[in-house]
């Protein structure tokens, strides 16, 4: 029997500090100073600041007037928070099911593959584009009686004068779609260093118990793969949490807000409305739900020592 | 703590509170109450706008000016109007200050105006209101409070662009009643050209602006003061009919990503026959290489309700501000002073083929021209345009609505409703 131990690696047993007896000594604080004062100046004051500004009524020219908790309450009596909380959830589903699962099976379809490097090229080279970049370029496949509309009519398929930037949730999905072509690259690269991670003694263990094929990689390779898949895809739900870019430059969260995302909605509040103090309660509450989304997630998949026997 | 604790906390309390000085903006300074005259010192001035595919033109005044006042003008462009917002609105807490900047009138002007942090620019406009440089009907778009702030940038009238190789084929003419326009549209309609241009960005409120200016002025006027409601029958009918022309195919969809002067130029080949914009959409067509009254025309839209005494025209007017904390306070007024002169609008209008809000400027548009003069002599009913006459957060629900609306034209009502509570949200602490 050979037993597989995953999860925790090299990098979380790292070496611990010595445990002799501590000396206060100064020339650490001073050293790590700059980058102290960077990081409390540049995120931690922007996010307290953002944090008051959630509790007040602010325009961007007036004073910031303290409302209490009227913004929160407002957020969530909007009748748009269904809409954009069910578009940024589908955001996250469908990051997690196209990106993260086509760059899965693109790593391991062109892993070990004689061509494989020519194979992924084209997956990755979209990652080089930038996600309003990206959403320009689709812009002219998805617009009526773009690119995408033509190739279906021409080829009697439906969807040939469907107005696919038009509607909820067909013009969500589109755009998942879109953001897809540029992430697929970079998630296979990252499964690809797993897959190179993985130690071959296990592997050929199991070819000679005569593992092959799907029933390898769904009983070896998925499991050895499992502390990066946690890691690609905690990544995928923050990003997805996110979305913003693709969004703004192809539909502008319309038409209507109908595919409108949290992180659209704070934008919109604050630099559309200009209602800074409305948008900074969507700035928390985003904050609020990707921190305690990627806690509960990655202490869930990380946490545990994963076995796996056979 | 120990003392080098201390010590550094010292130095980061002082440091935060020399930069939170630094932030912090200086007394502004009084503008002049007269009209500064002469040369200035032969600096370039910063002119910020919202109008980055106007930077050659901004370049071209900006050369006359350093040969006829001393200063050449230095455009920095955004194409972004929100990121533009941001920048103005944080650049009066920095140091970072335009000398010249581009703005809104309506609310975006009241809410600078109010904060006190727009130069005064009342003897400007006492002064070219007397030389007949400027008409006395544009002062109330720049006046808050008694006194004017900015001047115009820009001036433009509504109505709709038509590609006239379409209307040839199609013999059509420009219409002179609603029958006469309705009667284009069917024509076109059936000769399987999309009649006319609509975006669910942005630009929503183009047709409900017009339909009600058109069959309810008094209503239209209502609405942006809160004297009216959304849900007015005068409203829904107007919605109702915009439904019915949408049910009956007379618009492009709303998602389209072409820009309105390529789909005007593909007329019946893909495009479209008709664009209602303002006379500022010249300019883009004739960047696109079309001929004015020989490629497109202009005409003015008749009103929907036949009954009305003048024809309703909607008009808007964009400012050229100044900060009252400016860098070059006296010097950017001169130029200011200098913009409204006949010589710096036949350059501005002229280079852009745009109507200008200086009489004494020809247009070299004649189809503008007319327009122009026409309605100086009072012979339309000018109504503000929507997007600057709605309080800025009614706006904002609008614009939302009118695109939703342009999806699904039976949520018209649903769509009224989200303006009106929008509405009654704003006047219940704004009367």
């Amino acid at each position: 029997m050979t037993t597989v131990q995953a999860g925790r690696g090299p990098i979380l047993a790292a070496a611990r500090p010595s445990q002799g007896a501590p000396r206060w000594r100064p020339q650490p604080l001073l050293f790590a100073s700059p980058a102290v004062l960077l990081v409390v100046g540049l995120l931690y004051a922007p996010f307290v600041w953002t944090a008051y500004l959630s509790f007040t009524s602010y325009d961007g020219l007036n004073p910031p007037q303290w409302t209490g908790l009227a913004n929160y309450i407002g957020f969530f009596r909007d009748g748009i928070l269904w809409v954009t909380v069910s578009n940024t959830l589908m955001w996250v589903a469908g990051t997690i099911l196209l990106p993260v699962g086509l760059g899965l099976f693109v790593a391991t379809v062109t892993y070990r593959s004689r061509w494989g490097t020519l194979l992924r090229l084209p997956f990755l080279i979209p990652y080089a584009v930038s996600g309003a970049g990206v959403a320009v370029v689709w812009g002219f496949v998805l617009q009526p009686h773009g690119a995408l509309n033509e190739v279906l009519a021409f080829l009697h398929l439906p969807g040939g004068h469907a107005s696919l930037l038009a509607n909820r949730p067909v013009n969500t999905v589109v755009m998942i779609v879109a953001s897809t072509w540029q992430q697929v690259g970079v998630n296979a690269l990252l499964f690809l260093v797993g897959l190179q991670s993985i130690p071959e003694a296990p592997l050929e263990a199991a070819r000679l118990d005569g593992a092959d094929g799907w029933r390898l990689f769904r009983y070896i390779t998925w499991p050895l793969l499992r502390p990066l898949t946690a890691v690609v895809v905690g990544l995928a739900i923050v990003a997805s949490l996110k979305t913003f870019d693709v969004v703004w430059v192809l539909t502008q969260g319309g038409p209507g807000r109908s595919s409108e995302t949290l992180a659209v909605t704070m934008y919109r509040d604050t630099f559309v409305a200009n209602e800074y103090g409305t948008g900074s309660t969507v700035a928390v509450v985003l904050t609020v739900i990707a921190g305690i989304a990627s806690v509960l997630y990655l202490r869930g998949q990380l946490s545990s020592r994963r076995t796996v026997e056979w | 703590m120990g003392s080098y604790t201390r010590l550094l906390l010292a130095a980061a309390l002082a440091g935060a509170l020399a930069t939170a000085a630094c932030g912090s903006s200086s007394n502004p300074s009084a503008a002049p109450t007269t009209v500064p005259t002469g040369k200035t010192g032969g600096e370039t001035l910063s002119l910020y706008n919202d109008k980055g595919q106007w930077k050659q033109f901004f370049t071209d005044i900006g050369a006359l000016s350093k040969t006829q006042v001393g200063s050449d003008l230095n455009p920095v462009g955004y194409t972004d109007e929100n990121t533009y917002q941001a920048f103005i609105k944080a650049s009066l807490r920095t140091k970072v200050k335009p000398d010249l900047f581009t703005w809104a009138t309506g609310g975006e002007l009241n809410s600078l105006a109010s904060q006190h942090v727009l130069a005064d620019t009342s003897a400007l406009w006492k002064d070219a209101i007397g030389k007949g440089y400027l008409s006395q009907q544009l002062e109330p778009y720049y006046t808050v409070d008694g006194k004017q702030y900015c001047v115009p940038l820009n001036v433009a009238y509504w109505g709709m662009f038509y590609n006239k190789h379409v209307f040839a084929k199609y013999n059509l003419q420009p219409p002179k009643t609603w029958s006469d326009f309705t009667t284009i549209l069917s024509t076109l309609k059936a000769g399987g050209v999309t009649p006319m241009y609509q975006t669910s960005t942005l630009f929503t409120f183009v047709w409900f602006e017009q339909l009600l200016a058109g069959s309810n002025p008094d209503v239209y006027n209502a609405l942006s003061t809160g004297k009216a409601k959304y849900t007015d029958q005068a409203v829904v009918d107007t919605m109702k009919l915009w439904q019915s022309e949408e049910a009956a195919g007379y618009f492009t969809d709303p998602t389209v990503k072409d820009q309105p002067q390529a789909l005007l130029e593909k007329g019946g080949d893909g495009g479209v026959a008709m664009v209602p914009f303002g006379t500022w959409f010249n300019t883009s067509m004739t960047a696109e290489g079309q001929k004015p009254g020989v490629d497109y025309g202009f005409f003015v839209i008749p009103n929907v309700n036949p009954a009305l005494p003048k024809t309703s025209m909607v008009f808007e007017t964009g400012p050229l501000c100044e900060l009252a904390s400016a860098p070059h306070l006296v010097d950017s007024l001169r130029v200011m002073n200098w913009w409204l002169t006949p010589d710096a609008q036949q350059k501005w209008a002229g280079s852009r083929d745009d109507v200008s809000a200086n009489p004494k400027a020809t247009i070299s548009d004649p189809a503008l021209q007319e327009v122009a003069a026409a309605a100086g002599s009072g012979q339309y009913n000018i109504v503000d345009r929507y997007f600057e006459a709605a309080p800025p957060p009614v706006l904002t629900a609008a614009l939302d609505a009118f695109g939703a609306f342009m999806v699904k034209p039976s949520t018209y009502m649903d769509q009224l409703n989200t303006i009106q509570k929008a509405a009654d949200q704003y006047w219940a602490t704004n009367k």
